[in-house]
């Protein structure tokens, strides 16, 4: 029975992990159909940022944690305003962004270097204690990250269901060309999106650095996880990258488990390959018709 | 005669050299009674004002290894101011030149070797490590006739040597391979049970290593050599880096609790999240592991639960006279949470290099062959004592031997030092092998006696 908790609590801090850096990425590419590649980079920046405020600014937890997101929806604007406005006037503008934003990351990773140096540090954000479940400790910060990616899952569903907001950005996502036809101003759409979705990014930083510690490379296994959740949720679509994350994060504690730690993330793999095959537009996407 | 006081780079002589050595504090009074003294006898009161020697490195200054990739360019420019103020090499001071390997892949590795050469001229290449197979740069050095020393810590340099000495005859790794960490530790477990400082509470142990040739090679020896040490391997599991989540693995570990805990997984913060999740619910085991735990930060993540864990390197600064003298000087000019155990390597190996040097009558740009194989010759031949403890190179193999387990004369080979982390506020104890012992084992404290 132990082990049986064991593999749950660690399945669904996995999966927490995994939902609250997926919730940023889904949100841009679901309304954008733009695959920031700069999220790893700037997830990091908000955990970094989040640390900075704490410690050399001396901000409570709190007032940090906005900081961080305000400073990483500001990055968001950047990119927006320094590569993804000028490229929407362009062709191919999806293959465009992705290799700009990986040129952004790689830019915001080297400036994470050479302003916070190259050692880890512990995320002092983060909530002491532990629960015991039978004979197993289940620290409070898992516990904490998982809630904190439900509040941010239902915070984005409310804002894209039942504000003009939300209804401007799904109208975008739907059809650009359309909606701009019908009034919605397409480019602050994306500044929005953008910006939002840094500040998620921030929030998901501070969530994982806690667990798994700053460092400027941190970014890069939750924006490889967060993408693999996006493609067997469905790309786009941010209730099903949620609950994808949570059931991978079991399907992945099971696995380290059951057959060892070495074969979870071919699981994971082979779980994408077969979702493909199956439902090539994921588990909670829809499929698409183009008429010509 | 009088002589001018403006110097060619790195100009770190201040004033008289004879001021400059007593009060500069830069050479102190451990760095010219050591091995440097006989560099600075060499040079025979020259200044280091002549042609300067370019020599380079190729580290990770940037990526997941930047930590130590930061400390290895820290230990070169300090050797090389330090041979500077020594009067360089015969009275050419040394010019040194970085470039950035990232995530190490042989291809990175070897591009970076070549644009040292190409863009620099470099007549040596002085290396911390670099993951990969460890048999890459080898052939830059080969093809360009210079001498390469690092600290990959790898067989792979060993066999690679072995096999074609006459071409990789200016290659030299300057630690022991990493395989001696394997029957190194299991020696060391069995000398703790024969002082009666531990007991075992049954034979089991329980190996985790990450996927890489280093932690796959360290894990290996320990599984091959365990039955001879009457070891039984109950648990042999590979992570996934990075591992923030140990649960199911402490899971297995809990179902079947081992005597030992060996993890070669080498990374500190993924080490430190282990020590966090063991803490919370431990079973009466020994834990050694990897490297990590020699970086600070794994105190800082580890906390109390760092308390008790022993870790052990084959390459790092001894805390003797020359080991804490070294410490002092690289934390006085890189600041107080400088890794100095990092720095050391390459700092060790430029002295050797520049030492041997000097004996052969001085270096050669690329493609004077001739004359770096007499620095080679040099280097084969000498007993270098450093901040490391004692470098000296197998023959055929260019790497240097390991105390006590391949030899068991302190003097002849460096020693492969185990230290335990006993008030995670301050740094760990040495606490083997002898004579470079400073602290006793302390049993962990989640053992009970």
């Amino acid at each position: 029975m132990d082990v049986l908790i064991q593999i749950v609590a660690s399945g669904l801090t996995l999966g927490a992990m995994y939902a609250v850096a997926t919730i940023g990425l889904s949100l841009v590419y679901g309304s954008l159909n733009m695959l920031n590649m700069a999220h790893g980079a700037i997830l990091t920046l908000g955990g970094y940022i989040c640390y900075a405020a704490i410690v050399h600014a001396g901000l409570h937890p709190a007032l940090a944690l906005l900081a961080a997101a305000l400073v990483c929806a500001l990055v968001g604007l950047l990119i927006y305003f320094s590569a993804a406005l000028p490229l929407l006037r362009a062709e191919n503008f999806e293959t465009n962004i992705f290799i700009a934003t990986i040129g952004i990351g790689s830019v915001i990773e080297n400036l994470m270097l050479k302003g916070f140096g190259p050692y880890p540090i512990p995320q002092p954000l983060a909530v002491g204690g532990q629960v015991v479940i039978g004979n197993v400790h289940v620290p409070l910060q898992n516990v904490f990250i998982l809630g904190v990616a439900i509040v941010l899952m239902v915070a984005v569903a409310i804002l894209l269901q039942r504000t003009s907001t939300g209804r401007a950005i799904r109208a975008t996502s739907m059809n650009r060309e359309a909606a701009q036809l019908m009034g919605v101003r397409v480019g602050r759409v994306y500044a929005q999106v953008l910006a939002l979705s840094g500040a998620l990014a921030a929030v998901s930083g501070i969530m994982i650095s806690s667990i798994a510690t700053l460092t400027p490379v941190m970014g890069g296994d939750p924006m490889l996880k967060a993408f693999i959740v996006c493609v067997v949720a469905g790309l786009g679509n941010v209730y099903g990258a949620v609950i994808a994350a949570i059931a991978l994060g079991l399907l992945e504690a099971a696995t380290q488990y059951v057959l060892g730690v070495r074969w979870s993330f071919a699981t994971l793999l082979l779980l994408v390959i077969l979702v493909l095959i199956w439902r090539p537009y994921g588990l909670f996407g829809k499929q698409q018709v183009v008429r010509l | 005669m009088k002589r001018s006081s403006k110097l060619t780079t790195p100009n770190v002589i201040a004033g008289s050299r004879r001021n400059f050595l007593i009060k500069g504090g830069l050479a102190t009074a451990a760095t010219l009674t050591g091995m440097p003294a006989m560099l600075f006898a060499m040079n025979n009161e020259a200044r280091a004002e002549g042609d300067p020697i370019p020599v380079g490195q190729c580290g990770p200054t940037t990526d997941f290894a930047a930590p130590d990739g930061i400390e290895f360019k820290n230990g070169l420019t300090l050797a090389c101011e330090e041979i500077n103020a020594l009067g360089g090499i015969l009275g050419r001071p040394l010019e040194p030149s970085f470039e950035d390997t990232a995530q190490m892949g042989d291809a990175t590795n070897v591009q970076a070797a070549q644009r040292l050469v190409d863009r620099h001229g470099v007549h040596a290449i002085l290396n911390g490590y670099n993951i990969g197979s460890g048999a890459a740069i080898q052939e830059v050095a080969a093809d360009n006739g210079i001498i390469y020393v690092h600290y990959d810590t790898t067989i792979g340099h060993n066999n690679l040597v072995k096999s074609n000495p006459d071409r990789y005859w200016g290659s030299f790794q300057g630690d022991p391979a990493e395989y001696w960490y394997g029957p190194g530790f299991l020696k060391f477990l069995q000398q703790l049970e024969e002082n009666g400082e531990w007991k075992r509470k049954n034979n089991k142990m329980a190996v985790i290593l990450s996927a890489g040739v280093y932690a796959s090679n360290i894990a290996n020896a320990v599984k091959e050599q365990a039955k001879s040490y009457g070891w039984d391997i109950s648990l042999f599991e590979t992570v996934s880096v990075p591992a923030s989540e140990w649960g199911p693995t402490l899971a297995k570990i809990r179902q079947d609790p081992p005597a030992v805990i060996c993890i070669t997984h080498f990374l500190p913060a993924d080490l430190g999240q282990f020590a966090l999740q063991f803490a919370s619910n431990p079973t009466p085991s020994l834990i050694y592991m990897q490297y990590g735990p020699s970086i600070p930060a794994f105190r800082d993540i580890a906390k109390q639960a760092a308390n008790g864990i022993i870790y052990a390197t084959v390459v790092g600064a001894l805390q003797d006279d020359i080991g804490t003298a070294f410490e002092k000087r690289y934390k006085e000019k890189f600041g107080p949470n400088a890794g100095h155990n990092s720095g050391a390597q390459p700092y060790d190996g430029a002295y050797v290099w520049a030492t041997a040097a000097a004996l052969a009558g001085g270096t050669g740009e690329p493609g004077n062959n001739d004359q770096n194989r007499k620095v080679a010759a040099r280097m084969s031949a000498m007993i270098w004592r450093g901040v490391t403890g004692t470098t000296r190179f197998m023959p055929l193999e260019n790497a240097a031997y390991t105390y006590p387990t391949q030899v068991n004369d302190s003097s002849l080979g460096m020693p492969h030092q185990f230290l335990q982390i006993q008030d995670y506020t301050k740094g760990p104890g040495l606490i083997a092998p002898a004579p470079y012992g400073t602290t006793k084992f302390m049993m962990p404290p989640w053992i009970k006696a």
